[in-house]
């Protein structure tokens, strides 16, 4: 009778096992979160002071700073952000830094997603999620990168990191961009910009 | 005999129930994603707003089109 009951003891683990294993498997998931993608891509990302000879743009009616680069310049944007740039010898932007209050839904959780559907929805094509992490540091708290490729309407072509930061008091959006063809020589001034970025 | 054999089968069941129940609700908090959608429609080349990507700059980081 005792092994009759072992059996049937030994089957109902077994059931529970599988039955686990199943739901795993349906789950499509047995790597990192789906929440990141290849995150080493932001090991850069060290809160950092402004470099020398560097300034910072305050927002208005927040405590955020977006870093000027030296030899970038403010530009337009929309009210209550502030954006610099680079222009290149065509003329055409060649390096921009913009920094944004969270404004809607956006959030540290679901940063990923929600900034590659807004690119698409802004209309942007051929919108491609290149890298992404949460849990990130920064000099003012903690927050979300992702690293993406994308078409503007009007054809041109960018590569942008766009991080979402979580301060004390003010959620934050800052966003580094510049032509896929120029990202090498800009990147180093963008990643520097968003470690010294604060909100 | 016979009726502590049953409770003990439904006992294991309890927890067959229990586990995969669990792994059910992880699996669904996983699946949780951010899905944003707007359709506007502000047209692009400055039509509707002054953000840069509609005037050949990239993308800001307004929440909002």
């Amino acid at each position: 009778m005792n092994a009759h009951r072992g059996k049937i003891v030994a089957l109902a683990i077994a059931t529970a096992v599988a039955a686990a294993t199943l739901v795993v498997a349906a789950d499509g998931r047995s790597g990192p979160s789906p929440s990141e993608l290849d995150p080493s891509a932001f090991a850069w990302v060290r809160p950092s002071a402004l470099p020398p000879g560097w300034t910072a743009q305050r927002l208005p009616n927040s405590p955020a700073r977006l870093p000027t680069p030296s030899g970038w310049h403010p530009s337009r944007g929309d009210a209550g952000t502030r954006t610099t740039i680079v222009k290149g010898p065509d003329g055409r932007i060649a390096g921009y830094l913009n920094a944004t209050p969270r404004q809607g839904e956006e959030s540290t959780a679901s940063w990923d997603s929600f900034r590659v559907d807004h690119n698409r929805d802004e209309g942007e094509r051929r919108v491609r999620l290149l890298a992404s992490a949460t849990g990130l540091r920064f000099r003012s708290g903690s927050g979300s990168c992702v690293l993406d490729s994308y078409v503007t309407t009007s054809g041109h072509r960018y590569r942008e990191v766009a991080c979402i930061v979580a301060g004390r008091t003010e959620t934050t959006v800052v966003v580094g961009a510049a032509p896929p063809r120029g990202w090498d020589a800009k990147a180093p001034a963008i990643e520097r910009a968003i470690d010294s970025f604060t909100t | 005999m016979l009726t502590f054999q049953i409770k003990r089968l439904a006992a294991v069941f309890a927890i067959v129930g229990l586990i995969g129940g669990g792994a059910t609700s992880v699996a669904l908090a996983g699946h949780h994603r951010h899905h944003h959608h707007h359709h506007s429609g502000i047209p692009q080349h400055n039509g509707g707003d002054h953000d840069a990507d509609n005037n050949g700059g990239p993308s800001d980081g307004d929440g909002n089109i």
